[in-house]
C-alpha cells in the first residue's frame, strides 16, 4: 500500500511534465513522422494523400536539399574545432590570469546571453563594406572584402561570428572543470619536474575528458541547428551558400506550405543528428573503457 | 494502472485543448457593442494594435460599427506578423485545418492566388460598376484571380526611381517627363556618364542591392514586364517559356552589366544615397518621407521608372500590398463584402495615410490628400501608380517564384553564373511546386 501511494505521489510530480511533453514533443514528433509519408499541404489539408516513400526519394534527388546538407556539415566542421579548442584555450588563459578574472569571464560570456538575432545584426555592420573590419583591413593594406555578400566567404564569415557568440558558454564549462581538478595532482607532477606541456597533456586533458565529450556533442548539435544567422544576415545566399538544413525545412514548411515534404526533411535531419550523436558517444566511451581495462590489466 | 492514469490525463488535456480551438458562436452581449439584431462579423488583421497601422484599422472598424449600427457588428482581432511572414500566416494555416477562420481576413497581395486556388478565400459578392470604379486599376487587378474578384486592399504601394537633383545637374543630365521614361540603353549611357563623377565623390551612380525577401521581385520584375515579358503564364500555372524567356535573359544581363561596370556596389553600403554619394536609388514610396524627415539636405526627385527598349506603353511599375478578403468559412458573404468594402474604402484609405503614411488604394482618397497635389515627388509616385501600376505574378506558387527571382539575380548579376542555366534550374524548381496544381 505504501509503495502504491509513493508511486502515486511520484506520478503527481511527474504527471504535469509528462502531459506537456506528450502534447508539445511526443505527439508532434509522431505527427511529423506520419506527415513525412504524405503530401500534406498547409493551405489544403483536405487533399492529403498517403504517398509512401515518395518524399524521401524526392528530397535526395533535390539538389537544394543536398546543398543545404553539405553547407550544414561544412559549418559544423568549421565550428567544432574552433569552438572546442577556443573555449579550452580561453578557459586555460583565464585560469592563469590573476587580475581582473571576473572581468574576462563576464566579457567572454556576454555574447552568449545576447540574442542571436541581435548579434547577427551587429556583425552585419562589422562585415559591411564600410564597417570596422574592412576599415581595419584597409589600414593594413588589404582591399575591401565582401564577407557575407560573397558565395565563398559567407559561410566562414558566419562561422567566425557564431564561434565568437557561442565560445563563452563552453569556456565557462571548461573553467568549472579546471577548477575541480585536484591541485595535488599538479603538485605531485611538479615534484617530478614535469614540464607545463606534460602537465597539460597528462593531467588537465584526461581530467577534462568527460567535459570534452559533453562539449563536443552539444556544440555539434547546436551547430547543426543553425538557422538564425543566415536568416538574418544572408537569407541563405549568396547562391544558396549559407542555406542550411533547418532553414530549408522552415522555408519548405512555412513559406511554401509543404508540410509533408518539410516533415520528411525534419525526419532525415533528426535521424542523421541522432546517429551522429550515438556514434560520437560510442567512440568516446570505448576509449575510456579501454583505458580503464588496460589499467586494470597492468595492476 | 499507472499507464492508464497517464493516458487518461493526457487525453483529457488534449480534448480540452481541442475544445478550446473550436470556433465559438458569439452571442449578442458577449462583446461590447454587439447588440441583438446585428449580424456578427469577425475580422483578422496582420498587425499589432499599438502601431499606427493597427490604430488605423481599429478606428476604421469602430466607424464601420457606428455606420452599420443595428445591422452588422465587426469584431477585429490583431495577430502580429513577424518579418519573415510567420505568426499571422501560421495562425491562418492552423485555422484552415481546425476550421476556425474568421469572416474576413487580410491576405498579402501576391498570396491571393494561392489562397483562392486552395479555397481559403471566396469571391466577394458582386460589386456594382460604380463601387468598383473608386479603386485604382492595380488594386482590382491584384485582387482578381481567374476573372473573379477576391480581395480589396486599403493600402497600395509603389517604388520610385529616386535621383539626387544636384548630382544630375552637375553631370548635365536632364530627367525625362512622366510617360516618357529612359529606356535601358539610354539609362546605361547615363550611368556611364555618371561613373567618373561618382568615383570622384567616393560613391556609385546607383544605390542598389538585390535584397533577400520580397523586395527584389517587387523592385526589379518591372524590367521584365516593360520589355513585354512575364514571369508566369496568364493562368499562373506555367513558367517554362516565361521565367526563362528572352526577356528574362535580357533583364538579368542588364543587372549583370550594372555589377560588372561597377555602377553599383557589389555589397550593400548603408545610406549611400541618403549621404549624397549615389545619383539614383530604387526604393519604396516610404523613402520620400524618410528623406524629408531625416535627410532634408538631399535634393530628392522621382524619375519615371526605366523601361525595356521594346516598351509598348503597357503597365509595368511595382504595386501591391495586404488586402481584405472573405474567407470560405463565412456564411454571411454579403456582410463580409460590406466590411471589405468599408475597410478598403475612401475614408479608411485617408486614415491609413494620415496615421501610417501608407498610400491609399482609391482615386478619391489620393485626391483628398493634399500632399499628392502639392508635392511633386508624391504626385509623381501617384501618377506612376495610377497609369502604370502592375501587380506581381498571380500564381498559387508565388513564394517559390519570388525566391527564385531573387536567387537568380544573386547568382547571375552578383556571381556571374550562366544566365540560361540558372533560369532553367529555377523553372525546374518552380515546376516541382506547380505539380500539385497541374496534375489535378
Amino acid at each position: 500500500m505504501k509503495k502504491r501511494s509513493s508511486s502515486l505521489l511520484g506520478m503527481a510530480f511527474f504527471g504535469p511534465a509528462l502531459v506537456l511533453l506528450t502534447i508539445f514533443l511526443f505527439v508532434p514528433m509522431v505527427m511529423t513522422l506520419i506527415f513525412s509519408f504524405t503530401d500534406y499541404f498547409a493551405l489544403n489539408p483536405d487533399l492529403t494523400h498517403f504517398v509512401g516513400l515518395e518524399n524521401y526519394v524526392k528530397i535526395f534527388k533535390d539538389e537544394l536539399f543536398v546543398q543545404s546538407f553539405v553547407n550544414t556539415v561544412c559549418f559544423v566542421l568549421i565550428i567544432l574545432p574552433c569552438q572546442g579548442i577556443g573555449a579550452l584555450g580561453l578557459a586555460l588563459l583565464i585560469n592563469k590570469v590573476t587580475h581582473c578574472k571576473k572581468y574576462f569571464k563576464v566579457a567572454f560570456f556576454v555574447p552568449v546571453v545576447m540574442s542571436l538575432a541581435v548579434v547577427s545584426t551587429l556583425w552585419m555592420q562589422i562585415y559591411s563594406p564600410e564597417g570596422i573590419l574592412n576599415t581595419l583591413l584597409g589600414n593594413i593594406g588589404i582591399s575591401t572584402q565582401p564577407f557575407i555578400h560573397s558565395a565563398r566567404q559567407a559561410l566562414p564569415s558566419i562561422a567566425v561570428m557564431s564561434v565568437w557568440q557561442g565560445v563563452g558558454y563552453q569556456m565557462i564549462i571548461f573553467l568549472g572543470g579546471l577548477q575541480a581538478i585536484n591541485p595535488g595532482l599538479y603538485e605531485a607532477a611538479e615534484m617530478d619536474h614535469a614540464s607545463e606541456w606534460q602537465k597539460f597533456k597528462d593531467i588537465t586533458l584526461p581530467e577534462l575528458k568527460p567535459l570534452c565529450v559533453f562539449v563536443f556533442i552539444t556544440v555539434t548539435i547546436g551547430a547543426f541547428r543553425m538557422i538564425v544567422q543566415p536568416m538574418v544576415m544572408t537569407g541563405g545566399g549568396p547562391s544558396h551558400s549559407t542555406y542550411t538544413m533547418v532553414y530549408n525545412i522552415y522555408e519548405t514548411g512555412t513559406v511554401n506550405w509543404e508540410i509533408g515534404l518539410a516533415s520528411t526533411m525534419a525526419i532525415v535531419f533528426a535521424v542523421f543528428v541522432m546517429a551522429l550523436t550515438v556514434i560520437q558517444s560510442i567512440l568516446t566511451r570505448d576509449k575510456e573503457e579501454k583505458h580503464v581495462n588496460k589499467k586494470a590489466k597492468r595492476n | 494502472m499507472k499507464k492508464g492514469f497517464a493516458v487518461a490525463a493526457s487525453m483529457l488535456l488534449a480534448a480540452g485543448c481541442l475544445a478550446g480551438c473550436q470556433k465559438k458562436q458569439v452571442q449578442p452581449g458577449d462583446v461590447a457593442g454587439f447588440d441583438p439584431g446585428e449580424q456578427y462579423l469577425s475580422l483578422w488583421v496582420h498587425s499589432i494594435e499599438d502601431t499606427e497601422e493597427g490604430q488605423a484599422y481599429r478606428q476604421s472598424v469602430d466607424r464601420f460599427n457606428e455606420v452599420y449600427n443595428g445591422k452588422y457588428f465587426a469584431d477585429i482581432e490583431f495577430i502580429p506578423r513577424n518579418n519573415s511572414g510567420g505568426g499571422y500566416s501560421d495562425k491562418v494555416n492552423a485555422s484552415v485545418m481546425s476550421g476556425g477562420l474568421p469572416d474576413v481576413l487580410t491576405v498579402d497581395g501576391p498570396n491571393v492566388a494561392a489562397y483562392a486556388a486552395n479555397g481559403i478565400i471566396q469571391p466577394l459578392a458582386e460589386l456594382t460598376l460604380e463601387e468598383r470604379s473608386i479603386y485604382l486599376e492595380s488594386i482590382l487587378e491584384q485582387g482578381t484571380y481567374q476573372d473573379k474578384l477576391y480581395a480589396l486592399g486599403v493600402m497600395e504601394s509603389s517604388v520610385g526611381m529616386y535621383y539626387n537633383k544636384d548630382i544630375l545637374k552637375k553631370a548635365g543630365i536632364e530627367v525625362p517627363e512622366a510617360g516618357n521614361p529612359w529606356t535601358r540603353t539610354e539609362f546605361l549611357e547615363i550611368l556611364e556618364k555618371l561613373k567618373p563623377v561618382m568615383d570622384e565623390m567616393g560613391g556609385y551612380p546607383l544605390d542598389m542591392t538585390f535584397p533577400v525577401g520580397e523586395a527584389s521581385i517587387y523592385y526589379y520584375a518591372p524590367f521584365v514586364w516593360s520589355d513585354g515579358g512575364d514571369l508566369v503564364s496568364e493562368d499562373g500555372l506555367c513558367v517554362d517559356g516565361f521565367f526563362n524567356s528572352d526577356e528574362m535573359v535580357k533583364a538579368m544581363g542588364f543587372f549583370r552589366t550594372m555589377v560588372e561596370k561597377k555602377y553599383m556596389s557589389e555589397a550593400p553600403i548603408e545610406h549611400l544615397f541618403e549621404s549624397g554619394r549615389a545619383a539614383f536609388k530604387f526604393d519604396g514610396a516610404w523613402e520620400v518621407n524618410t528623406v524629408y524627415q531625416n535627410y532634408p539636405d538631399i535634393p530628392l526627385g522621382v524619375a519615371p521608372y526605366v523601361v525595356g527598349d521594346d516598351w509598348d506603353k503597357g503597365r509595368y511599375t511595382p504595386t501591391g500590398s495586404w488586402a481584405y478578403a472573405a474567407s470560405s468559412n463565412t456564411e454571411n458573404l454579403e456582410g463580409a463584402t460590406e466590411l471589405v468594402k468599408w475597410m478598403s474604402g475612401v475614408e479608411s484609405g485617408i486614415r491609413i495615410w494620415e496615421l501610417s503614411k501608407t498610400f491609399p488604394s482609391t482615386y478619391e482618397a489620393f485626391e483628398q490628400i493634399d500632399v499628392f497635389q502639392t508635392d511633386e515627388n508624391y504626385r509623381m509616385l501617384y501618377e506612376q501608380l495610377k497609369e502604370y501600376g502592375h501587380p506581381r505574378p498571380k500564381t498559387p506558387v508565388y513564394p517559390q517564384v519570388s525566391t527564385s527571382f531573387q536567387q537568380a539575380l544573386e547568382s547571375i548579376a552578383l556571381s556571374g553564373q550562366d544566365t540560361k542555366q540558372v533560369l532553367d534550374k529555377s523553372v525546374e524548381r518552380i515546376n516541382a511546386k506547380l505539380e500539385r496544381y497541374t496534375r489535378k
